[in-house]
């Protein structure tokens, strides 16, 4: 397990390195550039030329390839064309909000996608059953950008409960905290509830008619205690991984869901440094998600590896 | 399920309840009519400014926010005149090349410093190597000196009476910043702890992405004065702070709006507008925008030859472009002047009959006789303003009419400036010219590069020197003869004059419109 461990460890490195190179080259290959963007439409190309010298652009690629890359091995991502702050530090701000979205809606998820699991398959004879799958089904289908202007419309506009926009860090209050992002990572959270809902209704179908679940029957086990100890256990096993598709999930989600309710979050900053072609923003944001995909992939590997003994990665 | 139902419901309402406790407005209580203390503003910007150097950048989103923090010497009023600001008086020499000029007493920096000629010198020279504006004026100004603690001389190398104009452009604007800031930060733009200046609300926090957070200044010295207007005459800071909030989606501001989370909502897309008029306590706030054009690349051919720009001119109906794009004629106006008639200084009717000269037959015949080849013309425009694409598909439609082979091309924004700067990549370019405030300012025809499709007039030039020493009669005739100029020359074809669309909760009082949003002399009720 430990061998497994720093092996899956290392390879974090070549891929970090792979997607550098590839972030690198796709910002620096797009037409316009940060010199241009700054001066504006009215700029001479005199003056374009001049600020370009200053930012470094001048120099060829590989150059500043590899300028950045002796930076980022230091820990230094750089710092942004526009607003001269370290990216590192413009990363911990925004990632923030991010963040929070990202953990409230992982509760709204686990809180009703396996309560609503357990509930259809142990309504499974019944009429609620398609009605129940039906639902989870609609979940999934539904555009993240639709319900979340007809929520803005009906909880924001039309009965006010909730902001229509806007995030208050948690530090000026849990309530006000909770109070703007409830609405969003709710949102966020309802594709994947349909995702992992259906997923954990289909495994834990599976288990129903395996022997160890008929043996447990046949020893008299309760029923209430043959699907949370028995079925929903083992089903819990390949949910595992499609939970590390979900958080992965909901970060690209959040760039959506910051737009539509103005949060500031990672995904906006990406997209407002892409606009602005600020390159040190662009590489380090994109350096940082890659590697919380990759964290979260070796965390999800590793927990497999626990949840399941059958599993001996060591050999 | 019903209980779980009923639970989460008591849930969502227990929470919206903490949370608008924990947002309760914080404006002081006060009738209309009667000037209110105190409160925060809430404004919501479409696009972050990329700096708060005023001096330094042009752009929209930065003058709009900048000219609560910063002052020049001079600025404009109402009718878009230059009046004094931060001057208490000026001299001119009888030789018109000597400007002196005295500074108001008891004037402070935002740092608390007291101002002095010194930091007017040293903006100023700065202003000159950084500012758009500043570069032209450069080449008329000889030497800038600090004669005494409150005294500025202007020296002129030749008599150029734009100099209070360019002193006073709201545009990459001459402010006056503390002498070791403006030195320090050279031809750089300013960093947050920079953003000093002395006007009525100081710079307080920027949350990159988030909001910018101006407050009260509360040692700012106004002006005796009534309001002139503009950016000038006496100002009063009622507010205690005013969030600049970006938010990019127009219906966001909309709905904050209609629930108190924003007070002044900017660039609205005009198809809003009925939206915006149906909302109880809302109002439109609209304001002249300049006007948008198609210049053609008159470096190359086709457009190097004045009958293809003659056909080109024939064959474009603007009345259905403005109709097709702008919808309600609220929003747009149809005139040919180079400047638009809310600029009543600058403006002349005179020789603008040729603009409507909408004419397909003649159109087609001015093409055969042209040099123009059937060779496809490549129109470019960003894709990030509907209305460039409106006006470029209905160009295309009306050019094709007459015998011109069209191609559209759309880039968004950084791709397109880059696209621009190139001869080679277009014949014609869609784009909107905000408002300029003097002839030299007018970059689609003032220099020759992209902006102005590398338009090389010795006329226009010619006309630009008489400017510089013009007087107020003189300078009548000139502007009537450039309007003359354009059409004789067609460096560019405007299309209409334009308005911007702004919201605003008629909690804000005794708020006046200008071309831009201005939040001192303004209030708040509850």
């Amino acid at each position: 397990m430990l061998g497994y461990a720093i092996r899956r460890c290392l390879s974090v490195i070549p891929v970090m390195f792979v997607v550098s190179i590839i972030v690198f080259l796709l910002v620096h290959l797009t037409p316009g550039n940060p010199a241009h963007i700054i001066l504006g439409e009215d700029a001479s190309p005199e003056a374009v030329a001049q600020l370009e010298e200053q930012l470094g652009l001048n120099d060829p690629w590989y150059i500043q390839f590899f300028d950045w890359l002796k930076q980022v091995i230091t820990g230094d991502l750089g710092t942004s064309v526009f607003s001269a702050q370290p990216v590192t530090e413009l990363i911990f701000t925004n990632f923030g909000p991010t963040l929070s979205l990202m953990i409230l809606s992982l509760l709204f998820i686990l809180v009703i996608s396996i309560p609503l699991a357990i509930l259809i398959v142990s309504l499974r004879k019944t009429i609620l059953d398609p009605l129940f799958t039906s639902a989870s089904l609609l979940g999934v289908s539904v555009p993240e950008f639709w319900l979340a202007i007809l929520l803005v419309l009906g909880l924001g506009v039309s009965i006010p409960i909730f902001p229509v926009a806007g995030y208050m860090p948690i530090a000026e209050g849990f309530g006000s905290w909770l109070y703007h992002l409830l609405l969003p990572a709710f949102v966020l959270a309802i594709v994947e509830i349909g995702i992992i809902a259906r997923m954990l209704r289909d495994s834990m179908l599976d288990s129903v008619n395996q022997d160890y679940t008929k043996t447990a029957r046949a020893k008299g086990v309760r029923e209430r205690d043959v699907l949370m100890k028995h079925v929903f256990a083992n089903a819990l096993i390949p949910t595992t991984t499609v939970l590390g598709a979900t958080v992965a999930g909901l970060l690209g989600g959040t760039v959506i869901i910051e737009t539509l309710f103005t949060i500031p979050g990672i995904g906006q900053l990406l997209i407002d440094s892409i606009h602005r072609r600020d390159y040190p923003v662009i590489q380090g944001v994109v350096l940082f998600i890659a590697a919380i995909y990759v964290l979260v992939n070796l965390i999800v590997d590793l927990l497999y590896a626990f949840l399941d003994p059958r599993i001996r990665y060591d050999e | 399920m019903k209980k779980l139902a009923l639970i989460l419901f008591g849930l969502i309402g227990a929470i919206a309840l903490i949370g608008c406790s924990s947002n309760s407005s914080s404006s002081s209580a006060g009738g209309s009519g009667e000037p209110v203390e105190g409160g925060e503003l809430n404004v919501a910007m479409g696009s972050e400014p990329d700096t708060l150097d005023w001096m330094y950048s042009g752009e929209s989103a930065t003058r709009k926010i900048g000219w609560h923090i910063y002052e020049g010497l001079f600025a404009l009023d109402k009718d878009y005149q230059a009046r004094p600001l931060l001057a208490e008086d000026y001299t001119v020499s009888d030789d018109k090349k000597i400007y002196t000029i005295t500074l108001r007493d008891g004037l402070k920096f935002h740092n608390g410093q007291d101002v002095t000629a010194n930091d007017a010198k040293a903006s100023l020279d700065r202003w000159t190597k950084v500012s758009s504006v500043g570069k032209i004026a450069s080449s008329h100004i000889s030497s800038i000196e600090a004669t005494d603690d409150k005294t500025i001389v202007i020296t002129l190398n030749d008599v150029y009476t734009s100099l209070l104009t360019d002193l006073a452009a709201p545009k990459a604007s001459a402010i006056v910043i503390p002498a070791e800031i403006a030195e320090a930060a050279g031809e750089q733009p300013l960093t947050n702890e920079q953003f000093i200046g002395t006007g009525p609300f100081q710079f307080d926090s920027w949350k990159s992405g988030n909001e910018i957070v101006l407050s009260k200044f509360a040692d700012y010295k106004s002006r005796d004065e009534e309001d002139w207007g503009g950016l000038t005459g006496e100002k009063t800071a009622y507010l205690d702070t005013i969030h600049f909030k970006v938010v990019k989606d127009p219906q966001v501001m909309l709905n904050g709006l209609k629930t108190n989370l924003y007070d002044y909502v900017q660039s609205i897309p005009l198809d809003l507008y009925e939206v915006v008029t149906s909302t109880p306590n809302v109002e439109a706030v609209t304001s002249s925008n300049g006007y948008s054009v198609i210049t053609p690349d008159k470096s190359e051919a086709p457009f190097d030859d004045l009958k293809v720009r003659q056909a080109l001119h024939a064959a474009l109906d603007k009345e259905a472009m403005a109709k097709a794009t702008y919808g309600n004629d609220d929003f747009y106006e149809l005139d040919g002047a180079l400047f638009t008639p809310d600029q009543t200084a600058l403006y002349s009717g005179e020789n603008i009959d040729d603009f409507a000269a909408f004419d397909q037959d003649e159109a087609k015949k001015l093409l055969e006789e042209s040099s123009y080849d059937g060779q496809p013309v490549k129109i470019i425009f960003s894709n990030d303003n509907a209305d460039y694409k409106k006006i470029a598909e209905i160009a295309e439609q009306q050019l094709e009419a007459v015998g011109f082979t069209v191609e559209l091309e759309s880039y968004e924004w950084a791709t397109y400036l880059e696209k621009w700067g190139d001869a080679k990549n277009w014949d014609m370019v869609v784009v909107g010219w905000s408002p300029f405030f003097s002839p030299n300012q007018a970059g689609m025809v003032s220099r020759e590069n992209n902006s102005s499709g590398w338009y090389h007039s010795d006329r226009w030039q010619e006309l630009l020197a008489q400017w510089g020493t013009a007087d107020e009669t003189e300078q009548q005739q000139i502007l009537a003869e450039l309007n003359k100029t354009l059409y004789e020359e067609l460096p560019f074809e405007k299309v209409t004059n334009i308005s911007a669309l702004d919201a605003r909760t008629t909690k804000l009082q005794g708020y006046d419109e200008w071309y831009g949003p201005r939040f001192w002399n303004t209030w708040k009720t509850k």
